[in-house]
């Protein structure tokens, strides 16, 4: 794949000329802002989780004007090239850098280690330090939700996702959303599609017809940046839901809704705490209680008893009553996933590696 | 529709976007020019394209865009290689950065916006047939790229033209000596390459997946080139490579679709071992090679 990163080399390349300049001139005003860099790996676009990461970074321009400077820098491949462009942004003056994608961490870890005036945090990883946090959304707690109005309204009884990697996010999001699809119909079945791919939408395109053609009736759009999946589905006349940012100006008739982010509370927190310098690096693993996961644009479709039932597990979401990852939880391969009146702990949840019972695809090894 | 039809049903949409730009590419390197910058040609008639259709110009007019954007493109990719004897490897690789780049700034406002696709087509009766109904349902440019494979095939194989075309690309000396002027056909052989490839862009963005995204073309024009090699030159050898590539692709969906118990990564995976191994056996065949292969691929020409 050289040709990919050398384009985005000399996009960054260009793209960091520019910060430079900005923050080269930047430190000769009297009152300095601060500046913050968002890294994330595809284009920003109108959608999806790149558009999701910079505009939770909005409300602090508007909270703080010119006291801070933001810097985008889209594109970015993960690896050696990435770890590069972070170090030049952070020697640029820029001290706050959100590092948008899993692969950035050890090059984002070793930049907060080198320079503990700097604060990072980055998005879906697993390491802390005392300014370097991860964090991730709960979107398994707005699947479960978009589970059960999936059963609701499939006739055929079979769901289907178009899922990236493999990885324990999206492993976790398919398994909330097979599970809030049994209470609504215990024999629902979900089959999953990974295209191994962040970006493919041609392939995502595919993935969503293939199971169409298996007559899944409901599509899970699981972590596509673009409305691939979703436009397919509207053309197929499914439903299908996406995770991030709403698509539904991309399927007027079918879209179920959408898992969405909003990142600005983190984000703004954050920022206060690194401007008052009490800023602590801790695992932030964010849900529908900290207002980052909300369910948005509801396809009218749901019947309404579905409904209801949806709002009262969204309430119980938010104040802590439920989980959707409570025993009994049996496993794809029939053993023991969650014993009986056990919740699963945050830690437990990130890590998860196994389908729950009811995810016809075996799970790639 | 099970997983057999869903594969015979899509094999020949999938298989199109290589298949016109390795058409194109087949035609460049019989005239004995080697250009890798069929991915940023395609990048860059996917975009024109999507511009002209989403801004209500239609799907003829999109096509129309995506060839002479792409055409022009690898017109300077012309200039450089057969004007200035440069290095057809690293002119071609620069020509498809910058056609990457091109695209990324020209669809910078038009990220991940969609368009409507073209109806599907079906041959009345044919249709009809279970199974494999389902390959005569196709959007006009299937039809279109399946006649341009037949003209192409027709042309090298029974054409004047075709017979210069090879003859520049087997001894470019010998084709210059009898009158024909070697610089003008590849010329027109490049700008031809750059309007398949164009078409196959264009086909992606605005058919076969009906969005704009900044580097949508994933590797496919490198396929495209891997195809024209696997295909040992051969137009009818090329079509069947590109049919295969888009089968195996739809196989590894349709695999998992239907909850088989193969790992995901394999079937991902699985195109390019399929063509990484036809590769292979093709290349091991050295009478093969010798007797299809262009003789001054690459290679500038002098007077």
């Amino acid at each position: 794949m050289t040709k990919l990163t050398r384009r985005n080399l000399m996009k960054a390349a260009a793209a960091t000329g520019l910060a430079g300049a900005l923050s080269s001139r930047m430190t000769f005003a009297a009152d300095e802002p601060l500046g913050i860099t968002l890294v994330i790996p595809s284009p920003v676009g109108d959608v999806g989780w790149g558009h999701a990461l910079a505009a939770g970074l909005e409300p602090i321009k508007a909270a703080y004007g010119d006291k801070v400077k933001i810097t985008i820098l889209e594109n970015i491949a993960e690896g050696p090239d990435a770890d590069r462009i972070m170090t030049k942004t952070v020697a640029d003056g820029n001290k706050f850098l959100v590092a948008g994608s899993f692969g950035y961490q050890n090059g984002a870890l070793q930049i907060a280690r080198r320079d503990p005036s700097v604060t990072v945090l980055h998005a879906s990883g697993f390491q802390v330090a005392p300014n370097f946090s991860p964090f991730a959304a709960k979107y398994f707690q707005g699947t479960y939700l978009l589970g059960m109005a999936a059963a609701a309204l499939s006739k055929t009884g079979k769901l289907g996702s178009v899922s990236a990697f493999a990885i324990p996010e999206l492993i976790t999001s398919i398994n909330a959303f097979t599970l809030g699809a049994q209470t609504v119909n215990p024999d629902i079945e979900v089959s999953v599609v990974w295209v191994n791919s962040w970006f493919d939408p041609a392939k995502e395109q595919e993935a969503a017809k293939a199971l169409i053609a298996q007559k899944c009736d409901v599509i899970f759009s699981n972590a596509q940046d673009t409305p691939s999946v979703i436009a397919a589905c509207e053309e197929a006349g499914v439903y299908s839901f996406n995770l991030n940012s709403s698509m539904k100006k991309y399927a007027e008739k079918t879209y179920l809704g959408c898992v969405a982010t909003d990142w600005s509370p983190f984000f703004k927190a954050s920022v206060d705490a690194h401007l008052a310098g009490t800023f602590k690096g801790a695992n932030a693993f964010l849900g529908v209680a900290e207002n980052v996961v909300e369910v948005v644009d509801w396809n009218p479709a749901v019947p309404a008893d579905t409904m209801t039932k949806i709002k009262e597990i969204e309430a119980k979401i938010a104040d802590g009553s439920f989980s959707p990852f409570t025993g009994p939880i049996m496993k794809a391969d029939g053993s023991e996933g969650v014993a009986s009146g056990v919740t699963l702990a945050d830690p437990e949840i990130i890590a998860m590696d196994w389908h729950v019972k009811g995810v016809a695809t075996p799970l790639p090894k | 529709m099970n997983a057999i039809e869903f594969i015979i049903a899509g094999m020949l949409a999938a298989a199109t976007p290589f298949l016109l730009a390795a058409l194109g590419e087949l035609v460049v390197e019989r005239a004995g020019v080697l250009n890798l910058g069929v991915e940023g040609l395609m990048a860059l008639g996917a975009v024109l394209a999507f511009i002209v259709v989403y801004q209500g110009g239609g799907h003829f007019l999109g096509f129309v865009a995506a060839g002479l954007g792409s055409a022009a493109l690898s017109l300077i990719f012309a200039f450089v290689t057969l004007g200035f004897r440069a290095n057809q490897v690293a002119a071609g690789l620069a020509i498809g950065i910058l056609g990457q780049g091109l695209s990324a700034l020209f669809g910078k406002t038009y990220e991940s916006l969609t368009v409507k696709a073209l109806p599907r087509l079906s041959v009345p009766g044919l249709s009809e047939i279970p199974v494999v109904g389902g390959l005569f349902v196709q959007d006009i440019v299937v039809w279109i790229s399946l006649v341009a494979t037949f003209a192409i095939w027709a042309m090298f194989a029974y054409s004047k033209l075709g017979l210069v075309i090879r003859a520049v690309g087997e001894n470019p000396k010998a084709a210059h000596a009898i009158g024909y002027s070697v610089i003008t056909v590849r010329v027109l052989a490049i700008a031809f390459g750059g309007a398949m490839a164009g078409f196959a862009g264009a086909y992606a963005a605005v058919i076969y997946t009906p969005l704009w995204a900044d580097g949508m073309i994933a590797g496919r024009g490198w396929i495209a080139i891997a195809l024209v090699v696997f295909g040992t030159w051969l137009t009818g050898r090329i079509f069947l490579g590109a049919c295969l590539f888009g089968a195996v692709s739809l196989m590894g969906l349709a695999a998992q679709a239907t909850g088989l118990d193969v790992p995901s990564q394999l079937l991902s995976s699985l195109p390019y071992l399929v063509t990484i191994i036809v590769l292979g056996i093709i290349s091991a065949d050295r009478r093969l090679l010798k007797l299809n292969g262009v003789a001054s691929l690459g290679e500038p020409f002098e007077r």
